[in-house]
């Protein structure tokens, strides 16, 4: 969300207007979230705090404990909001595009152009979500475990595929965020899109091994 | 656990007392945050731990989180001589990478609190904390580097190392997710095969983790 503070998200006017309560209360809670996202990118989970949100996003602290409990919980739905986007968005992809392996291309192509697009949102999905405590934790494994259909569908493609361990596409994805999250970590999210072809050989390589992964990275992502 | 020399024994004088306390401050910041997660602990729960007044804390460290980055580099020291002990170079490269998760395993199972701290907490503790827990990653995947032996004249990527590292960890990070250390030695079959198949393929490292789970 690179918008500057003045332009980009509406917001009503000042004052007296006759907009339903619930509207502007949408777009208040809109605003905090993406305050959350802003101050945690620039802080760190723990040194975010409610006046840090409430000054970013331009409520009162009565109208931040209205929508909110406290400031794990607007961290939590901020999480969530981009957990959904992100996830809506790569499936979008996937689906449309035929079969596996294309179809794992698709969607990884996507995930890494759309963490690029926005380094913070990438940062709490991946990154940032582990200092906010066990739940925050539990929140992360969810959200990857979202993206297995991606992974899971080697086991039809694999010969012999059927015998593999249970947990392989959660391998693949650990490869996978393994790799992401190096580049995040040292801030390079912008380089993320380059890494289409070593995500794609993490994702192929537990199911069809090393040979044909590279040969199946060679065909799909020059 | 991390090793507390009696004070009676050393050599000698208050910075000998000093270093004790230290290491003690440490040894309490991993066995809290195993514990309590990193999220929660305070300062007065490692102080209280150690066993240590708040003075000499401060004395030591700034605050909770230099504590912590001291803390996780004696861990990985710690886990990193275990491995390295527990290889015999001698051995062929999938017998060593075999024996130093299966180190790596048993460490975990024994000390659920180190396990947590080094896996899950680490990710809680800020960006340094991130940045040494995917520096020691990448230390362990240079152990892994000779793998590119078996790889036989194929062009394997240059980050293969971290995509295994990377697989082997996530499932860890899951188990102790669920708050199942103790079970980790079950699952090494399944690591083992996740730490293989980027190398030498599904078929031999199928093999390699039904070895594992008859051995």
């Amino acid at each position: 969300m690179e918008r500057s503070r003045e332009g980009g998200r509406w917001r009503p006017p000042r004052g007296r207007h006759r907009l339903p309560p619930e509207v502007v209360a949408r777009s208040q809670r809109e605003r905090l979230l993406d305050a959350a996202v802003r101050v945690v990118a620039e802080k760190g989970y723990g040194a975010m705090t409610i006046g840090d949100l409430t000054r970013e996003a331009g409520v009162s602290r009565t109208t931040f404990y209205e929508l909110f409990e406290d400031r794990e919980q607007c961290f939590l739905s901020a999480y969530d909001n981009a957990v959904e986007a992100l996830v809506r968005r790569v499936t979008a992809a996937y689906e449309a595009a035929g079969e596996w392996p294309e179809r794992a291309a698709a969607g990884l192509a996507t995930l890494l152009e759309a963490l690029a697009e926005e380094p913070d949102l990438a940062r709490l999905s991946l990154v940032d979500i582990g200092a906010a405590g066990p739940a925050a934790q539990r929140r992360y494994r969810a959200a990857v475990q979202r993206l297995t259909p991606l992974f899971e569908e080697g086991r039809d493609y694999a010969v012999g595929g059927r015998a593999l361990p249970a947990n392989t596409s959660r391998m693949a994805i650990g490869g996978v965020t393994g790799l992401i999250s190096d580049e995040l970590v040292a801030g390079r999210a912008e380089r993320l899109p380059d890494l289409l072809s070593d995500v794609f050989f993490a994702t192929l390589v537990p199911y069809i091994g090393p040979d044909a992964a590279a040969r199946e990275v060679e065909r799909l992502t020059r | 656990m991390i090793q507390i020399p009696d004070s009676s024994t050393l050599p000698g004088g208050p910075m000998a007392g000093s270093e004790t306390r230290r290491q003690a401050i440490l040894e309490g910041m991993v066995r809290v945050v195993g514990r309590k997660g990193y999220k929660a602990t305070s300062v007065a729960d490692v102080i209280e731990e150690a066993n240590v007044s708040r003075t000499t804390f401060y004395k030591h460290f700034e605050d909770k989180q230099e504590c912590f980055l001291a803390a996780y580099d004696l861990v990985v020291e710690r886990v990193l001589g275990e491995v390295i002990g527990s290889c015999d170079p001698g051995e062929p490269w999938l017998e060593r990478v075999r024996a130093g998760l299966a180190t790596v395993v048993e460490m975990f199972a024994l000390d659920p609190e180190l396990a947590r701290t080094a896996i899950v907490e680490v990710a809680a503790a800020g960006a340094d904390a991130r940045r040494r827990h995917w520096d020691a990653i990448t230390r362990v995947t240079e152990f892994l580097a000779d793998g590119e032996e078996l790889a036989e004249g194929r062009e394997l990527p240059a980050n293969i190392g971290l995509m295994a590292a990377g697989a082997v960890s996530g499932l860890i990070f899951d188990e102790l997710l669920t708050g199942r250390a103790e079970r980790l030695p079950e699952l090494l079959p399944d690591l083992l095969f996740a730490l293989l198949v980027p190398y030498i393929g599904p078929g031999a490292a199928t093999e390699e983790m039904r070895r594992a789970a008859a051995g």
